[in-house]
């Protein structure tokens, strides 16, 4: 695989696109906080969706013709299971499309009672994951197995925060709150179903590819990738990107959109 | 006998079995140790069973070592990208294979089987309703916790169900075996995925069965909550299934729209692609994107069930017809999962046979694609009458009207193909043209289905269950036959017995136009869907006793068949060459296809359909092909 950019100004890139992501991330919660403009939130969120999956995800090597026409060559291969990837991501993306029209059209303008801070701390956990995820890969398209090592680690780490973050303390403190997984009624609507399976499908996401990660790491300890054959860590971070990129829509959804009703 | 207990398809049963005692036993332990009961009527409560169905599927894939590979993978091991072939003879088919050719013919006996299990629950079910009264489904008997009159709503949603999940598993089987050799591909984009997708079909099937005998659901193939919130632990393990064998219809639909994007040989542009090949990337694209949300509707009612989630509780605020929309924003554009590959084996056989040139080459090309993204936006007529906004209505029914105009080219360019044509009529050629009259008659009954104002009248009568049954048959089953017939000596080096195969089709095909047309009349005199009983008093018994009679010569037809099939694997004449004289890559090559498809790459060199057009070439292999000289 050739890469146009050095190592340093790829690294740049990725600093620049995170710094992008913090000032929107900060701004959506700021519009949030001061005026309910759902618009706005929209249009953020369609902004950094399309900056990760441009910056980070690399979605534009999908229309890159490999040098080697030979089916069976590596370069070959990894564009035929690139394509596969985004179709997989495509597919799984009408899961969360579906769970969003759910929570659209059971909870309307209504949002649960979470603890807001909780929300920011999480959602910026995994912004900086998909940061470091970002490093360690291009470490590796510039055959730098121990960058990306030290940066999957740091990705991982920040991975298991986040999912204990939604799982060990969101969901006790909102069950806390009285937000049961059978909590509904007629004037909140079936709260708890809509908030336990939009942050459990997201969580399940986000553990499988905390395992992905374990494999990539585990496999380059054993130096089997290197700048040209790395496609096991280009999926794994695409992948993760993917988690992150769900996040972006499913945190607006049920943090910042709508009314509390008492 | 040992060899066959050592295959990889029992292994995979005794780990499902184990899998669900395990995921059950676990379930089960950690109730105990909180202080739940531990059994119910069906032994083990309802959560257990359910994670052990879903352990069962787990444990099925692992230990009959279709993720074996993977597994390598993850632990940094290479492996070859084909392994060789262990097995022969039936043992290969019992096996996990990475051969394209091999996993179409899996998946096509495995539709067999389901369409022969599927019939069978219709027969029974057909038989009760050959009179008015109950005959042998009484309230009275017992027989898997449930009563007759509920055994007849289970085997009524499981016939519908079973024969669904068969047509998924028959298209793939097809596509399979056919697509990479029209593309002159070694073999699919991803064979491990390939054969994965396979095998996760067997344990869906199992799962789907287990749910007859786990107190039965009465909720029909659709699982309508509320219905379906309080149908016995049976309908978990409906969901189960279909949830499992929609992995198999994505994950295949994957790997078809990526070998056809990155293996076509050289010269193959767009507009030189086959037309089966081209249908099988629009059912692809349909199956891959909207398989998820039947995925989540049946998920959704399944913790609703398990957590006491509200999402369709309306006491909860939960809104009922929220799953309606999910559910049919896949299973409408379903049906065109279901009938483009058949339309496309329609296109596909008709030049062959009629020594003509496919009219309109591009617009049917294309009109595979439309009906594929109209069908996506058509999905709330099936909710007419289930109370949604009123205002949805009127543009449902103009987007379902559309899908009439794309169905409509096809149609063109069949009759205009046809027009003219040095016709002859072998047993495939029949059942093209059965299918291409019977999916007319299916076409024509639509319209006024979509029309709101009628129907408000129809809507679940029998005139609907006419009205599918005549599509399904015209873009599945008789296409599926065809494509049988047809491909059956590249597969295996024999024909099908001509004879059999023309009294399966002179016994079908007019038992089915009589069976779907009497059922439209029943529907449009009265007779209400899913239902075991009817009033006398419609007057329509005697119709109703001919259904019976001709559903129970249909299955006889099918019988045959499958006879027919199994005995000509060995019996059959042989056929190794290019048996229907077409122009189409894999008849230039001997029969039965070798391992690796072609031994030379072909070049494409003009267009495929043009019959009878005079040193006309479609494809040119590297060197000149040694037809029937290299085999074995």
């Amino acid at each position: 695989m050739t890469h146009t950019q050095d190592k340093s100004s790829a690294l740049g890139q990725g600093v620049l696109i995170f710094i992008y992501l913090t000032v929107l991330t900060a701004l959506e919660y700021f519009i949030a906080v001061t005026f309910q403009a759902v618009t706005i939130l929209i249009v953020v969120a369609v902004i950094k969706a399309a900056l990760v999956m441009y910056y980070y995800m690399h979605i534009y090597k999908l229309n890159e013709t490999s040098d080697d026409d030979d089916v069976h060559s590596y370069a070959y291969k990894t564009g035929t299971n690139r394509l596969g990837l985004w179709l997989f991501l495509l597919s799984d993306t009408f899961v969360f499309a579906g769970l969003m029209a759910t929570r659209i059209n059971l909870l309307g303008f209504t949002r649960p009672p979470l603890n807001q801070m909780l929300g920011l701390a999480v959602t910026a956990v995994l912004l900086l994951s998909s940061f470091f995820m970002n490093r360690g890969e291009t470490s590796m398209a510039h055959g730098d197995t121990k960058g990306f090592l030290n940066n999957v680690v740091v990705t991982f780490v920040l991975g298991l925060g986040f999912l204990i973050g939604v799982v060990f303390v969101e969901w006790r403190l909102a069950a806390h709150e009285g937000l049961v997984a059978s909590f509904g009624d007629t004037v909140h609507g079936p709260m708890g179903g809509v908030f336990y399976i939009m942050t459990g499908m997201h969580a399940f996401h986000v553990l499988t590819g905390l395992i992905f990660l374990f494999v990539v790491w585990n496999n380059a300890r054993k130096n089997i990738y290197s700048a040209e054959k790395h496609w096991g860590v280009e999926a794994a971070a695409v992948y993760w990107h993917f988690v992150d990129l769900v996040w972006i829509f499913f945190y607006p959804a049920l943090y910042l959109i709508g009314k509390l009703i008492a | 006998m040992k060899k066959f207990f050592s295959t990889a398809l029992v292994r995979g049963l005794f780990w499902q079995l184990i899998g669900t005692l395990v995921g059950a036993g676990l379930v089960t332990g950690i109730r105990m140790m909180m202080g739940l009961s531990a059994t119910d009527k069906f032994f083990f409560t309802e959560p257990a069973w359910v994670l052990g169905g879903f352990f069962g599927v787990l444990f099925f894939l692992a230990g009959n070592g279709s993720v074996t590979d993977w597994f390598k993978w993850a632990r940094g091991v290479d492996t070859p990208e084909h392994h060789e072939e262990k097995f022969s003879g039936w043992e290969k088919y019992l096996n996990v294979s990475l051969d394209h050719k091999v996993i179409g013919v899996q998946y096509t006996v495995t539709a067999l089987l389901l369409i022969c299990l599927g019939g069978l629950f219709a027969l029974i079910f057909r038989t009760e309703l050959a009179q008015s009264q109950l005959q042998f489904l009484k309230v009275d008997m017992q027989l898997f916790g449930q009563n007759g009159p509920e055994l007849y709503n289970t085997l009524m949603s499981l016939h519908g169900m079973v024969m669904i999940v068969s047509i998924l598993l028959g298209i793939a089987g097809i596509i399979n075996y056919v697509v990479p050799l029209l593309l002159g591909a070694q073999d699919m984009a991803f064979p491990r995925l390939n054969a994965f997708s396979y095998w996760i079909a067997v344990p869906a099937a199992v799962l789907l069965v287990m749910s007859l005998i786990f107190g039965g659901f009465g909720t029909g193939w659709t699982g309508y909550p509320p219905l379906s919130s309080r149908a016995p632990v049976g309908v978990q393990m409906f969901f189960l299934g279909v949830f499992t064998a929609g992995w198999s219809s994505i994950l295949g639909a994957l790997n078809v729209i990526v070998t056809v994007v990155r293996m076509r040989s050289k010269g193959m542009v767009a507009m030189r692609m086959p037309i089966f090949v081209w249908a099988s990337v629009a059912t692809s694209i349909i199956a891959l994107t909207a398989t998820q949300l039947i995925g989540l509707s049946f998920q959704l009612v399944m913790f609703q069930r398990l957590f006491g989630m509200g999402f369709f509780d309306p006491a909860k605020g939960g809104n009922p017809v929220l799953f309606q929309h999910l559910f049919w924003f896949y299973s409408h554009p379903a049906v065109y999962v279901f009938v483009l590959p058949g339309l496309g084996v329609i296109s596909e056989l008709l030049p062959v046979f009629a020594r003509k040139p496919l009219f309109g080459y591009r617009w049917v090309a294309m009109s595979s694609l439309g009906i594929a993204l109209v069908g996506f936006l058509v999905w709330a007529h099936h909710m007419f009458t289930s109370g949604m906004n009123e205002y949805l209505r009127v543009p449902f029914m103009y987007s379902t009207l559309l899908v009439a105009v794309p169905t409509g080219v096809k149609f063109f360019s069949w009759v205009a193909t046809i027009w003219k044509g040095k016709l002859t009529y072998p047993t495939p050629m029949l059942f093209v043209l059965g299918g291409l009259v019977s999916f007319l008659l299916g076409g024509l009954t639509g319209p006024p289905n979509a029309t709101v104002s009628v129907d408000l009248h129809l809507h679940d009568t029998y005139f609907i269950v006419g009205h599918f049954h005549d599509t399904i048959f015209g873009g599945f089953l008789f296409p599926f036959f065809g494509a049988l017939y047809y491909w059956f000596p590249k597969a295996t080096g024999r024909r099908m017995n001509e004879f059999w195969g023309k009294v399966h089709f002179w016994l079908m095909t007019p038992s089915f136009f009589i069976l779907t047309l009497g059922m439209m009349q029943v529907g449009l005199l009265g007779m209400r869907r899913r239902i075991v009983d009817y009033d006398p008093a419609l007057g329509f018994d005697s119709t109703h006793l001919v259904l019976t009679i001709v559903g129970y010569l249909i299955g006889l037809s099918v019988l045959i068949f499958v006879i027919n099939f199994f005995h000509s694997i060995k019996n059959g004449e042989k056929a190794e060459g290019n048996v229907w004289n077409s122009r189409s890559p894999e008849w230039q090559v001997p029969s039965p296809m070798p391992t690796h498809n072609y031994d030379q790459p072909f070049e494409v060199v003009g267009e495929p359909y043009d019959y009878g057009l005079e040193g006309s070439q479609y494809v040119k292999f590297a060197e000149p092909a040694k037809s029937n000289t290299k085999h074995k």
